[in-house]
């Protein structure tokens, strides 16, 4: 016999995996959109918008001119790495629904995270050690790699966490004796 | 739930306090918001060590987003102490040295200098602020690093019932 709540889980999976994606997908658009607009509005002489985006970025990125891809004339709001990883992130995100589906909240191998972070760890460590300055393209392509990775961990993570809160409120409503509030 | 958030706190606070100081730590905050992933895996393995295999997906989220809002008001509050006048000197000395390099006068780089040569202004308003886009960032960041920490340490599923050793009969031992 199939308990009601087990019977539930794939289609209150997939309610949950859909919500998450369909929040994050327009999320990380906006994400890199703010990226590429905070040197556009510097260049049309919109400082204090340009600053206010550049300062929301400050704290994630150094920022360092030059490492950063130029735009507009200008920097962008993050370096050439970062760009890479939020790129792969919205390219794994892309991904996504055709390898995991809709309905699996199961966690890929911990070495899919560990495979990605190879290539831009060897390139930081070797900057690092001065073994070579890595052109920004290389920066890029490292953290595609890595960011293409990150959304099979982030969904099923997310999505866990509302059907969690799901749960939580739904037994807000259910009396203590079992009954149920009307 | 509400009985499980102790559980949650002290793993979020080790792995938040570890983030939070190492991105304010000057040279090693040069990987920025990628502290966060390695303090969201500490506060899974924290997790997984007090509570055990078995960890889900959410378990990871919650720790690490946790983590995240730690790690932002350890930075916040790091932010306001000497520490933010090495970062912003160790910055200017870096900005030197790349114009150095590059032997050309970059206007990025020149703005760069302007920005870090004014002294920094708090107001109480724009801390709070920047303190609450920070911490809803780093929760985001912190989530995945809590999620990828429980795929490595703690995502481990209980052994099938049909691998496991028969029951001894009872009632009857060998045993004299």
């Amino acid at each position: 016999m199939i308990e009601p709540e087990k019977a539930n889980q794939p289609k209150s999976a997939r309610l949950a995996v859909g919500l998450v994606y369909a929040l994050t997908v327009p999320g990380i658009l906006a994400w890199l959109a703010a990226i590429f607009l905070a040197p556009y509005l510097r260049s049309r002489g919109a400082g204090a918008l340009s600053a206010l985006l550049y300062a929301v970025f400050a704290p994630l990125c150094h920022q360092i001119p030059d490492r950063c891809l130029v735009f507009h004339g200008c920097p962008l709001a993050v370096c050439a790495r970062c760009l890479g990883i939020y790129a792969g992130f919205l390219a794994g995100l892309a991904g996504y629904p055709f390898v995991r589906g809709w309905g699996s909240l199961a966690l890929p191998k911990a070495r899919l995270v560990v495979l990605s972070s190879l290539p831009m760890g060897l390139d930081f460590l070797a900057g690092a050690a001065g073994l070579w300055a890595s052109p920004p393209g290389l920066r890029i392509a490292t953290g595609l790699v890595w960011g293409l990775a990150l959304p099979y961990y982030f969904v099923p993570g997310a999505a866990e966490l509302v059907l969690r809160v799901r749960s939580r409120r739904a037994a807000r409503h259910v009396l203590p004796m079992g009954g149920i509030k009307r | 739930m509400d009985n499980a958030k102790p559980e949650y706190l002290v793993p979020a606070l080790i792995g938040g306090a570890a983030s939070g100081v190492l991105l304010m730590t000057p040279f090693v905050n040069l990987c920025c918001c990628l502290w966060l992933i390695p303090g969201g895996v500490l506060a899974a393995w924290v997790l997984a060590a007090r509570t055990g295999p078995g960890l889900k997906a959410g378990d990871g989220a919650v720790v690490g987003a946790l983590t995240g809002i730690v790690a932002a008001v350890v930075d916040a509050f790091l932010g306001l102490t000497p520490l933010q006048s090495i970062n912003r000197s160790v910055m200017r000395t870096m900005a030197d040295r790349m114009a150095e390099f590059s032997g050309a006068q970059l206007p990025q780089l020149d703005r760069l200098k302007e920005q870090l040569a004014a002294p920094p202004n708090y107001t109480v308003a724009g801390f709070l602020i920047g303190l609450f886009v920070l911490a809803a960032v780093l929760a985001l960041v912190g989530l995945l690093g809590g999620v990828i920490g429980v795929a490595v340490f703690g995502a481990k599923k209980p052994s099938p019932p049909s691998q496991q050793p028969p029951a001894p009969p009872q009632g009857h031992s060998d045993a004299t």
